[in-house]
C-alpha cells in the first residue's frame, strides 16, 4: 500500500508554508491540494527577519514553528515541543525537542540549534498578528485542515483523550536502544520506571529483555543471563522460524519488560494494566546464538469482546519482511483452534490497519475466487474466524458487496479481485498450520 | 431514478448471498449504482492491458479508499524506514552457544521461581559506589555485589512478609525492616545452606535439630568461603539501605508493588486489575487451591512455626530445602520434604487449624489434581525461592525410585504413602465387598468419600442380593459419597456387564464375558 500513499503524503507535505496553521482550528476544516504557485507565494510573503530579531528569538519558546534540517538534509517545518538546556551550555543555550509537522509523530527528536533555520521562526505573538494577514491571503487557497499529522493515525481516538495522551507522551524519552544485534531509533515515548530518566538510551539483553544504563552492564548481564530464548513453551517452529507462548502470570518481569519495549514502537499502546492477564506470543528467528525476537503480539487469556490481538509490533530491523502478516495470519489460526471468531484490539495504528485491511482482503478475496454457489458472511467468518463485522467493512470498502434486485450480491469477478488481491500485496510467511503444537489457555487457579 | 429512493435493507450475515463471478452481470442490469469502482477499475483493466499505466489504477483505489462507504481509514501517508545499525559487540556480547533441541522448547520456571539466578544487576550509581569503594583498596567483583544485594533484597521482602506489612499497592513509601543483625544472620545462613548443597541428605535433616551449632561453624565458613569480610558486608548493608532510602521502593522490580488501581498518573504502570467476579460455588468453597486458600495456610504455617518457637534459622533451612528441591533432585528432596510434613503431622494437635493441613495432605493424595494446584503447597511468596513449574509437574506422580541412602528408603516409603495411607485406611474399614473399590483404573472422583457401611446400615441401605442367575459376584458395585451427602452408585449395564459410567463402558472384562457367552 506503500506507494498508494502518494496522493496523502503531497497533501500533507505541500509546502514549508504549512506553519501558517491556525492552532485553534483542529483538524476541523476541510482541505484542498496547495497549488505550487500558492506555496511559492506564501514562501515569498515570509515576513523578512533580521539579525536582531535572530538573537532575540532565542531562546525559542515551546510551541514555536520553525524550519529545521531533517536526517533527509532538507528543511521541513517543525514544532518546537519541549526544551532542555545544555548541561554545560550557557543560559540560553538549549536543546529542543521538535515534531515534524507533514510527519507522524514517531520522527519526533531532539534537535542541535545548528539544524533550525531561525530565519524562518514564528513565534506565538507572531503567529497571532500574521493570522490575520495570511488568513486574509489564503482566501484564496482555502484554510487547510491544521495540524494533519497530528491527527493523523489515531482517527479512532476522541479529541480530549488525544490531548491527555499527547500531553503525556510528547517528549520521546529513550532514542535508541540496544537489542541484541542491532542499535534501533526509537518512535514513541515510553513509560520506562523514574530511574531511567535520565537516560537516552537503553541497553536491552536479547533474551531475557532487561534493559540497562550502559554497555558494561548489559555485558556482565550477558554473562549470566541464561536464557537463549523467550521464557515459554515454543509453539510452532518451522525452518529457523519459532514461536513461543509466554504466560504473563508466570513470567512477569519478562512480560512488563517486553512491554516497555514494544512501547517504544507503538504510540497507543497501554502500559496502565498489568500483564497477567495476557498471553504473549513471541516470534523468534533461531540461530546458533539464541532465538532473536522479531516481533510479538499479546492476547488477552479472556477477552469478552472476542478480541484475539492486543498488541502487534514487528521490530525494526526486522520490518517489510512479512513477518507482521504472519503474526496477524497466527492470530487468527490460534483464534481457528479455539473454535471462535476474533477481531485485533481497537484503536488500530496506521501500519496496524493496513496490514489488516491487507491480510482481511487476501483471505476473504482467495475464498471468493474459489468458491462455487451462495456463501454467507456468517460462513466465511466461521471459515477464516474472522469477525463477522471485519468481513462486512472489508467487502463493503472493495465494493464487492452490492444490492441487487431487492437482495444483496457479492460480486467476485475474477479480473476485479486479481486487482484487490494485488493492492494488498503479498501474503507474507505462511503460517504451517501441521507445525503448530498448542492448546488454547486454561486457568489454572 | 427511482431506485435511489429506497435504502438496502440491512445485511444479514446468515443468509447466502449469490456470489456472480462476472460484472457483465450487473451491466445487463441498468441500475444507477453500476458504475462502481469496480466497474470502473474493470474497465481500466480492460483498457490498459498492456499495464503502461498502472499507477492511474492504484491512484483510483485511493480515491476510492476516500469515498467508501465504511469510514476507512485512509492509507497511511508515510510509512517510516526502520533505522537502525549493527552494534558491533554483538558477536562477542553473545556467544554461539545455543543448540536448538530436536523437540519444541518448554518453558522452564520463571526465574523468581528458580532462585537461582542473580535478578539483580547493577545500575549507574551501585557501579559508582563500587567505584568509590575500589579506592580503599577493598576488593568487591562486580558480580558479588549484585548478589549481595539481590539477596538484601529477598531477604527484606521476606522479612515485611513475615511482619505482614506487604502493601498490595505502592501508595506509600515501602521502608526497609531488615535489621542488619538479622541480614548478617539469615544471609549467612543462606549461604551456609548453599554450601550444605554438596551434603548426605540425612546430615541436612540432623541439622533441622542442631542447627544452632552448626551456624556458628558455618558463619565462619561461609565468610571464608564468600571471601568478602564482616565489615565488606556491613558496608554494603549500609550502602543497600541508604538506597532503598531514597528509592522509597525495593530496588528489585519484581518486588516492587504496582501502582493503586485508582492512581490516574499514566507514567504508573501495570496495575493490577480488578478481578472478574467468578461464581462461588460450595465446590469452590471448600478446596479451590487459589491465592486465598494458600495465603491461609502460609498464615497457619507461620502460626504454627512461632508456637512452637523454632528457631528462624529453622525456618530458613525448611524455605532453603525447598529451595533445594528445585535445584538439584526433586525426588530426594521431596522424600526429605515429605517425612518433615509427616513428623508435623504426628504433632498436629498443637495445631489450631486441622483443616488446613488435611487440604494440605488431600491435595498431596489426589492424583487426580491439576498438577499445578500443588504449587502452592509448600511454596509461599515468601519463599520465591522454590515453585518452579518442573517441581509441580514432577512431583505429584514421580517418586524416586532409587534413593541412595538406605535409611532414607524407609522413609521414602513412608513419606510417598503419607498422604495416601489415610484413604486406604478408611477404605480397609470399608473392606465389605461391595463398597470396596477393586478396579486400579476406575477414575479418582473428586470431592467423593468412599461408602461407610455402617451408617448405610444405619440408614437401612443394605447391599442387594446377588443375582445367582447370572453367576454375578456381588462386589460389582460401585459407590461413593457425593457432594451434599448424596450416595451414588455407578449405573450397571446389563447387557455389556459393565459399570456405565466406568470410562470405556463397552469394554468387557474377559472373565464377565466367559460367564455372559460361554
Amino acid at each position: 500500500m506503500g506507494s498508494s500513499a502518494n496522493t496523502e503524503t503531497a497533501i500533507v507535505s505541500a509546502s514549508p508554508a504549512s506553519n501558517h496553521n491556525n492552532p485553534g482550528t483542529n483538524g476541523g476544516d476541510a482541505h484542498t491540494n496547495h497549488t505550487p504557485a500558492a506555496i511559492l507565494d506564501l514562501v515569498v510573503s515570509e515576513p523578512e527577519s533580521s539579525k536582531k530579531r535572530r538573537t532575540g528569538v532565542l531562546p525559542l519558546e515551546v510551541g514555536t514553528r520553525v524550519m529545521c534540517q531533517w536526517r533527509d538534509g532538507k528543511y521541513h517545518p517543525v514544532k518546537v515541543i519541549e526544551r532542555r538546556k545544555n548541561y554545560n551550555g550557557g543560559h540560553n543555550d538549549y536543546e529542543y525537542y521538535v515534531h515534524y509537522t507533514e510527519f507522524n509523530r514517531r520522527l519526533d527528536e531532539w534537535i542541535k540549534l545548528e539544524q533550525l533555520d531561525l530565519d524562518s521562526v514564528e513565534c506565538a505573538l507572531d503567529e497571532k498578528v500574521e493570522d490575520k494577514v495570511t488568513s486574509l491571503k489564503m482566501t484564496r487557497h482555502q484554510k487547510r485542515k491544521i495540524d494533519e499529522t497530528h491527527v493523523e493515525g489515531h482517527e479512532e481516538l476522541d479529541a480530549a483523550s488525544l490531548r491527555e495522551h499527547e500531553e503525556f507522551t510528547k517528549v520521546k524519552n529513550i532514542a535508541t536502544i540496544e537489542l541484541g544485534k542491532y542499535e534501533i531509533e526509537t518512535w514513541y515515548f515510553s513509560p520506562f520506571p523514574p530511574e531511567y530518566n535520565d537516560c537516552v538510551k537503553l541497553f536491552f539483553c536479547e533474551f531475557c529483555l532487561s534493559f540497562m544504563k550502559r554497555k558494561e552492564q548489559l555485558q556482565r548481564h550477558m554473562r549470566k543471563c541464561d536464557l537463549k530464548h523467550p521464557p515459554g513453551d515454543e509453539i510452532y517452529r518451522s525452518s529457523t522460524l519459532s514461536m513461543f507462548e509466554v504466560d504473563g502470570k508466570k513470567n512477569k518481569v519478562y512480560a512488563q519488560n517486553l512491554c516497555y519495549l514494544a512501547k517504544l514502537f507503538l504510540d497507543h499502546k497501554t502500559l496502565y494494566y498489568d500483564v497477567d492477564l495476557f498471553l504473549f506470543y513471541i516470534l523468534c528467528e533461531c540461530d546458533d546464538r539464541g532465538c532473536h525476537m522479531v516481533g510479538y503480539f499479546s492476547k488477552e487469556k479472556h477477552s469478552e469482546e472476542a478480541y484475539n490481538l492486543a498488541c502487534i509490533l514487528t521490530l525494526p530491523p526486522y520490518q517489510r519482511k512479512g513477518y507482521g502478516k504472519f503474526l496477524i495470519a497466527f492470530s487468527y489460526e490460534l483464534s481457528k483452534k479455539e473454535g471462535k471468531v476474533g477481531t485485533p484490539e481497537r484503536p488500530l495504528s496506521d501500519l496496524g490497519l493496513v496490514s489488516y485491511r491487507g491480510y482481511w482482503t487476501r483471505i476473504l478475496l482467495d475464498i471468493l475466487k474459489k468458491h462455487k454457489g451462495n456463501i454467507s458472511i456468517k460462513e466465511l467468518s466461521d471459515m477464516t474466524a474472522i469477525k463477522a463485522e471485519d468481513i462486512l467493512s472489508t467487502l463493503q470498502s472493495l465494493e464487492l458487496i452490492q444490492y441487487r434486485k431487492g437482495q444483496h450480491v457479492i460480486c467476485a469477478d475474477p479480473k476485479v479481485l486479481d486487482r484487490h488481491l494485488k493492492a494488498a500485496g503479498r501474503g507474507g510467511l505462511d503460517v504451517d498450520v501441521s507445525k503448530m503444537i498448542w492448546t488454547p489457555y486454561k486457568e489454572q487457579s | 431514478m427511482s431506485r435511489l429512493s429506497f435504502r438496502p435493507r440491512p445485511l444479514d450475515i446468515h443468509k447466502k448471498l449469490p456470489i456472480l463471478k462476472s460484472f457483465k452481470d450487473f451491466e445487463d442490469d441498468d441500475t444507477p449504482t453500476s458504475t462502481t469502482r469496480n466497474s470502473q477499475l474493470l474497465r481500466i483493466a480492460s483498457v490498459e492491458v498492456d499495464n503502461e499505466n498502472s499507477n492511474s489504477i492504484i491512484l483510483t483505489i485511493v480515491t476510492y479508499y476516500q469515498v467508501a462507504p465504511v469510514p476507512t481509514k485512509k492509507p497511511a501517508s508515510e510509512i517510516p524506514t526502520p533505522q537502525f545499525v549493527i552494534v558491533d559487540t554483538y558477536e562477542r556480547d553473545y556467544s554461539p552457544t545455543f543448540g536448538q533441541p530436536a523437540s519444541y522448547l518448554r518453558a522452564r520456571g520463571a526465574r523468581s521461581e528458580l532462585g537461582e539466578f542473580v535478578e539483580y544487576d547493577l545500575d549507574n550509581e551501585d557501579e559508582d559506589w563500587l567505584y568509590e569503594f575500589y579506592k580503599n583498596n577493598e576488593e568487591l567483583s562486580p558480580e558479588k555485589l549484585e548478589s549481595i544485594i539481590f539477596k538484601l533484597e529477598v531477604l527484606d521482602h521476606k522479612t515485611r512478609e513475615r511482619a505482614g506489612v506487604i502493601t498490595p499497592t505502592l501508595g506509600s513509601p515501602v521502608p526497609v525492616l531488615l535489621q542488619f543483625d538479622a541480614a548478617v544472620d539469615v544471609y549467612f545462613t543462606f549461604t551456609v545452606f548453599h554450601s550444605l548443597l554438596d551434603w548426605p541428605f540425612i546430615l541436612i535433616l540432623e541439622t533441622v535439630q542442631n542447627i544452632s551449632k552448626i551456624i556458628a561453624v558455618s558463619v565462619l565458613q561461609a565468610l571464608q568461603s564468600l571471601s568478602i569480610n564482616y565489615g565488606t558486608f556491613q558496608a554494603i548493608f549500609n550502602y543497600w539501605k541508604d538506597k532503598r532510602k531514597r528509592w522509597q521502593k525495593p530496588v528489585l522490580r519484581r518486588l516492587q508493588p504496582p501502582p493503586p488501581v485508582n492512581d490516574t498518573n499514566p507514567y504508573n504502570v501495570f496495575r493490577p486489575r480488578e478481578k472478574v467476579h467468578r461464581l462461588h460455588t460450595r465446590r469452590m468453597q471448600r478446596r479451590e487451591n487459589n491465592v486465598q486458600s494458600f495465603e491461609k495456610l502460609r498464615q497457619t504455617s507461620v502460626k504454627f512455626m512461632k508456637s512452637r518457637n523454632l528457631p528462624l534459622q529453622c525456618l530458613l533451612l525448611i524455605h532453603g530445602m525447598q529451595y533445594y528441591q528445585v535445584r538439584r533432585n526433586l525426588g530426594q528432596a521431596q522424600t526429605i520434604l515429605e517425612a518433615l510434613i509427616k513428623r508435623e503431622e504426628k504433632k498436629r494437635d498443637v495445631m489450631d487449624s486441622e483443616h488446613e493441613t488435611e487440604l494440605l495432605e488431600e491435595s498431596l493424595a489426589l492424583p487426580g489434581f491439576p498438577p499445578t494446584t500443588t504449587s502452592y503447597k509448600f511454596g509461599s511468596s515468601d519463599d520465591e525461592l522454590m515453585d518452579s513449574d518442573d517441581y509441580t509437574s514432577t512431583r505429584v506422580r514421580t517418586r524416586p525410585a532409587v534413593i541412595p541412602n538406605s535409611r532414607f528408603t524407609n522413609l521414602n516409603l513412608n513419606a510417598s504413602q503419607a498422604g495416601g495411607i489415610k484413604q486406604e485406611v478408611r477404605r480397609r474399614q470399608s473392606h465389605h465387598g461391595w463398597l470396596h473399590r477393586l478396579d486400579p483404573n476406575e477414575p479418582v472422583m473428586l470431592f467423593t468419600k468412599p461408602l461407610v457401611p455402617d451408617k448405610l446400615a444405619a440408614a437401612g441401605i443394605v447391599p442387594p442380593a446377588p443375582d445367582s442367575s447370572l453367576g454375578q459376584t456381588p462386589s460389582r458395585f460401585q459407590g461413593r459419597i457425593g457432594r451434599g451427602g448424596r450416595i451414588i452408585f455407578d449405573r450397571w449395564n446389563p447387557l455389556m456387564q459393565s459399570h456405565i459410567n466406568c470410562g470405556d463402558s463397552y469394554y468387557i472384562a474377559p472373565k464377565q464375558r466367559s460367564n455372559n457367552f460361554s
